[in-house]
């Protein structure tokens, strides 16, 4: 086993540790952002139901859900430069990171394709069919109507995406890849001081998970503003008022406020 | 004038409109009645191609679609030239009274946002809700909501307005706020075409009234007329089910 647990190497380790966040962001982000993309794209033809498109989108997803991200982290590390090399395209001097960006780009992009697809789901049809009787194009009522609300009713999902592949980065160090749990891995392996390390580790992850979901739940409440009921006929808005900042004081008050007003 | 010529609407083997001719007079308000089933939503869908009608068409005005194979912008002329108001309302439930109603105005007819505002306050005044410009949907009740929607029909300066059954998802205490609008735009001649089971209402403020079933209409004429004497033996049943009493209590 390691050294005996010293509490001065958690506070060092914490300092260590906190600039390789910006390797954990930067996949984060990127993936995120491609994966976005990736969703949209392949939400489309579950959505409209075109024929062929739609049996190749359900392949994909049936394939990132279905097997472990580290499995896939390997088979695009190793497996696409063999396949691409059959193509005469070298890859061999491209670095991992891009490949770790693309798999869990790929990765998320799946359960983001989900996501997309119920939220647009769930905005109803008439109100489509209202914009289109208002004169809008399917530009215009896909915009201006069905996605801001499709984005505030997705935003919980969304969230719990987000973090989850913020937890999943941590994978990335198996690649090599120099990361939060990369750089712990070297740091507990130089010192052997395990536990210190693996629980400075957790308190990053910890304290960036639960930022995320705060300002996520910040921007839902934003969005959802529309979602008001009538408390009574008269008046009802200093009650609300009152009853919102209470909401906004309790911490641990999750998703469930709006639900709760009514 | 609207004047619609052999509408056709089949949704696979149920052919549901069986080639409707109706036309309607600028500033007349024609109320459709008829069993359920009927194919009345079908056709008010039909005039405004949230429906594809599989044959016929349409001509308002000097504006004429050929059902069978419109162009895009055939349908977008048909859709501005038209507003509907449904059943359910659909008002657009992240925007407030005053943007539900604003919408159309700047996103489509492309006027500045503060003449829209103005005109849209105007046409909330005059449904009576001057007072409730930036409630969101949730906020109001369903009279409320319906008004807001008829609001947002007026606001596109249309040639028709299309109504299916504004009054029948609301509790009945409310029906009266919304019939007494749709009579109050009535007045000021605007053309509309209401599907409705208010059989008082479609009496006193249509001035011509359709009776339709299976896809066909049966009969129309003058309400009076059709009400107190109808010709045919199926508008005769179907007045005898729903007396004015009975289409208050639904
Ligand atoms: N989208 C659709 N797909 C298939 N069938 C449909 C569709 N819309 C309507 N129909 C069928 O068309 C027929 C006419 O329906 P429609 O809604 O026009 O009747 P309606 O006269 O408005 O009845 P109600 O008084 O109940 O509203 C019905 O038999 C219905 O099942
Ligand atoms: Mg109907």
């Amino acid at each position: 086993m390691g050294e005996p647990f010293d509490f001065h190497y958690l506070l060092d380790y914490l300092v260590k540790l906190v600039p390789t966040l910006q390797m954990t962001l930067l996949i984060v982000a990127c993936s995120i952002v491609i994966g976005l993309g990736i969703g949209l794209v392949v939400a489309l033809p579950q959505l409209y139901k075109i024929p062929v498109l739609r049996r190749l989108s359900q392949v994909y997803l049936s394939f990132f859900r279905g097997t472990p991200i580290l499995i896939q982290l390997f088979l695009f590390y190793y497996g696409l430069p063999e396949i691409l090399k059959l193509v005469y395209v070298d890859v061999s001097k491209v670095p991992a990171l891009y490949f770790v960006i693309l798999t869990y780009a790929l990765h998320s992009g799946a359960y983001l394709s989900e996501m997309i697809r119920a939220a647009v789901g769930a905005v109803d049809r008439g109100q489509v069919e209202a914009a289109y009787a208002v004169g809008m194009t399917g530009f215009q009522a896909f915009t201006r109507i069905v996605l801001p609300q499709a984005t505030a009713i997705s935003l919980p999902v969304f969230s719990n995406l987000v973090i989850a592949n913020l937890k999943d980065t941590s994978l990335a160090f198996s690649l090599g890849i120099m990361e939060l749990t990369g750089k712990s891995q070297t740091l507990a392996v130089m010192s052997r001081h395990f536990v210190e390390t693996y629980i400075s580790l957790a308190i990053i992850y910890f304290v960036i998970s639960y930022g995320l979901e705060k300002l996520f739940h910040l921007v839902e409440r934003k969005l959802l503003r529309h979602e008001r009921q009538i408390v009574s006929d008269e008046k009802p808005s200093r009650y609300r008022k009152w009853k919102q900042r209470r909401f906004a004081l309790s911490p641990g008050f999750g998703r469930g406020g709006q639900e709760n007003e009514a | 004038m609207i004047k619609l010529t052999q509408i056709r609407k089949s949704f696979g083997r149920n052919e549901v409109l069986k080639g409707i001719d109706l036309t309607v007079e600028k500033g007349e308000v024609v109320a459709i009645l008829g069993p359920s089933g009927s194919g009345k939503t079908t056709l008010l869908r039909c005039i405004n191609y949230l429906e594809k009608p599989n044959e016929g068409r349409i001509v308002i005005d000097d504006f004429s679609v050929q059902c069978r194979r419109p162009d895009k912008k055939a349908i977008h002329t048909l859709r501005q030239k038209t507003a509907m108001v449904f059943q359910q309302y659909n008002l657009f439930k992240h925007k407030t009274a005053l943007e539900n109603v604003m919408e159309g105005l700047f996103v489509v007819k492309k006027i500045s946002k503060d003449e829209a505002r103005i005109r849209s306050i105007e046409l909330l005044e005059k449904v009576g809700l001057g007072n409730k410009l930036d409630s969101y949907p949730s906020e109001l009740s369903g009279g409320q909501q319906q008004r807001v929607g008829i609001a947002r029909a007026l606001a596109l300066n249309p040639e028709v307005i299309l109504f299916d059954e504004p009054t029948s998802a609301l509790d009945p205490e409310l029906v009266g706020e919304v019939l007494a609008v749709i009579r109050k735009i009535a007045k000021e001649g605007i053309t509309m075409i209401i599907v409705t089971h208010e059989m008082g209402f479609a009496q006193d403020v249509a001035s011509h009234v359709v009776f339709m079933d299976e896809g066909v209409i049966v009969e129309q004429g003058k309400p009076n007329e059709l009400f107190t004497s109808p010709k045919e033996e199926r508008t005769k049943q179907f007045l005898k089910r729903i007396t004015p009493e009975a289409a208050y209590s639904i």
